[in-house]
């Protein structure tokens, strides 16, 4: 074999382990952004509506469905409580006459999630129906996406929670950062978030979630009809959180 | 003239208690980290509104000395003032040790420690700026280990050659050090100046950290330095303090001028413990003092007096690094303007911050390490010279 072969079968081999390689990659969708043609998640983008005039003050359905689903830490302490969904009571003045209202906060699930920029580990990642998750096997703790979240949206599981409500779902242990991530395994499953459902049981509906591209859903026709506001709306983040009444 | 270099005997009793001190703050340090990793990070005191802490102040504060020593370095390696070749062997040593301190502490402070060294490289993210900087701190770290190896073999070419990669990249560390911050979301973060002060800054303390270890080194080990060699890097220390002054000039006076910006300026400069360290610590003990010591013509001339100023700037930009990384967390995003939170289950408004004694532990075993390995690298390699004097006298 002279130079020439040499160099010729070492060059084909190579070229194709790598296509291969990326071929197969891309084919089991573990390469960000390639699709699988049957994907579920293809073609949807989830959304949320937050109607605020139906939020009621002291009603904390929806805070205690989410921690119960999803084993949220809760400690009690507000240093280290994780809140993936949390609510405030504000209050707006104009000139001497003011007044308050509940707003609900959660993670915004952004079209262009500054976390999921930041993230080194590619653990916090938009998946294709828009829903911003974290992969807690993955993440290393660096809490970069706490400081690029503009919300105040994510926590760190500072410290472990010894009592484990939900056991369907994993428990949750420290050392990672956390946020809503829409419920997202109830909603493979063609189910509600918890806060959605919760807040449906108590007769409130505040809290909607639906597919954005569809027309018919009732978010859409919201978001299309209504004057709905999002958070902070000129950093350009595309929150996909709408509220209505704020 | 040629220049010999030698290592250190080290049977000396003050070497060795040396040596102890260093292997107890590194033992300190391990246990603390140890602890940490056993009960979580809340029990450094960090919490979900601060979720940075003293670590990543050090962090930052060990990479700026690593970039401004390597910068010391290339005085003779790049611009060929052989008169600094003495120093060249140690600034390039201290240069690596100190980017090893910088990632111990960005190491010890994580989450999940045991993910590190896998995911980072697996799961790369091109977007963040957080898996950019590990790829020029190998980087560093791998120019180091051959630069070092140029300059013990004597090779003139790739020392050069080395050298100048070396320089080219301590400025490439350091500014994707203060991307991190810089190019973030947060008010006092924000800025695209932010990298450029961090590496006028790296080069204060860089300088200074070489002015104090070299002066400090050669009076113990009895070397004869020649005082002009120190004088001009007190000059030089001189205008890269009066560039940082510069910068946060700049950008304070940016932030008070928006409207939209000037809450946070006002926090930044008067809104607590953090304005104290700015004004006192940073402004008035690392920067006028040392200035006023320097640009005077008396008192620039005199190697205490150098020292003396070159302590002040190493402690005037820890400062730095402390108003630059904390205040930007304790400052609250604003979500509504011109409305009140009025109640919340977490903490609204400024956030407070206090370092714990467990952070110190483990910044102190940090410097332990890092200083135990100053140690040995000075018994095992020759890296100090046997004297260093001035080639020209016109200097």
């Amino acid at each position: 074999m002279d130079r020439r072969d040499f160099f010729k079968i070492a060059g084909g081999t190579i070229l194709a382990g790598t296509s291969g390689v990326y071929a197969i990659r891309r084919l089991t969708g573990s390469i960000p952004g390639s699709t699988v043609a049957d994907s579920p998640l293809t073609g949807k983008k989830w959304g949320m509506v937050i109607d605020l005039s139906k939020c009621v003050e002291d009603c904390t359905a929806c805070l205690d469905a989410c921690r119960y689903e999803n084993n949220v830490a809760f400690h009690q302490d507000e240093r280290w409580d994780v809140h993936w969904i949390r609510k405030i009571r504000l209050e707006s003045k104009i000139g001497t006459t003011s007044t308050e209202k509940s707003v609900i906060l959660l993670c915004n699930h952004c079209e262009k999630p500054p976390c999921a920029q930041v993230c080194p580990v590619q653990a916090t990642y938009k998946r294709e129906d828009g829903i911003v998750v974290v992969d807690h096997h993955r993440c290393i703790g660096c809490r970069y996406c706490m400081i690029a979240c503009p919300y105040n949206a994510r926590y760190f599981n500072f410290k472990d929670k010894e009592d484990w409500s939900n056991t369907d779902r994993p428990k949750r242990s420290h050392g990672v950062a956390e946020a809503c991530n829409l419920c997202a395994h109830r909603i493979d499953l063609g189910e509600l978030p918890a806060c959605v459902e919760a807040c449906s049981n108590v007769g409130e509906g505040a809290i909607m979630v639906g597919d954005m591209n569809d027309s018919g859903s009732e978010v859409a026709k919201i978001i299309m009809a209504e004057a709905v506001k999002r958070l902070k709306e000129d950093l350009g983040t595309e929150p996909k959180v709408y509220y209505l009444g704020l | 003239m040629e220049i010999k270099f030698e290592s250190l005997d080290g049977s000396s009793f003050e070497y060795r208690v040396m040596m102890i001190i260093f292997a107890f703050f590194s033992v300190v340090g391990l246990l603390a980290t140890w602890w940490v990793i056993e009960k979580g990070i809340w029990v450094t005191g960090m919490y979900t509104r601060v979720p940075w802490g003293l670590q990543i102040v050090m962090a930052v504060y060990y990479i700026g000395l690593s970039a401004g020593s390597l910068v010391i370095s290339g005085l003779y390696g790049v611009f060929g003032k052989a008169e600094y070749k003495p120093f060249a062997r140690i600034a390039v040593y201290v240069a690596m040790l100190f980017l090893i301190a910088g990632l111990l502490s960005i190491l010890t402070d994580q989450g999940r420690m045991d993910r590190v060294f896998v995911e980072p490289f697996v799961h790369f993210n091109l977007q963040s700026m957080f898996s950019i900087n590990p790829i020029l701190y190998i980087g560093h770290i791998l120019i180091c280990i051959v630069y070092l190896w140029a300059l013990f073999c004597e090779k003139k070419t790739l020392t050069k050659v080395i050298a100048t990669l070396a320089f080219g990249w301590a400025f490439c560390v350091h500014s994707g050090t203060g991307a991190i911050f810089g190019f973030g979301a947060r008010v006092l973060y924000e800025s695209p100046l932010l990298p450029a002060s961090f590496v006028a800054a790296a080069m204060a303390s860089g300088t200074a950290l070489m002015i104090l270890l070299i002066v400090t080194l050669f009076k113990i080990t009895k070397r004869h330095l020649d005082d002009e060699l120190i004088i001009w890097l007190g000059r030089f220390l001189a205008i890269c303090v009066l560039v940082v002054v510069y910068f946060l000039a700049v950008e304070n006076a940016y932030r008070a001028y928006v409207v939209e910006l000037r809450h946070a300026a006002v926090y930044y400069l008067f809104g607590g413990i953090h304005s104290l360290l700015f004004w006192i610590g940073l402004i008035f003990i690392g920067c006028i003092i040392p200035m006023f010591i320097l640009f005077r013509k008396k008192t620039g001339k005199s190697i205490r007096w150098i020292v003396l100023a070159s302590s002040l700037v190493i402690f005037g930009v820890l400062c730095e690094r402390y108003v630059i990384v904390i205040p930007g967390l304790t400052n609250p995003p604003e979500l509504f303007p011109g409305m009140e939170i009025t109640f919340s289950a977490i903490q609204e408004g400024f956030a407070s911050y206090t370092i714990s004694f467990l952070e110190v532990l483990q910044a102190v075993g940090v410097f332990g390490i890092i200083g135990f390995l100053f140690g040995l690298g000075l018994k095992l390699f020759k890296l100090l010279p046997t004297e260093a004097r001035i080639l020209d006298p016109n200097i």
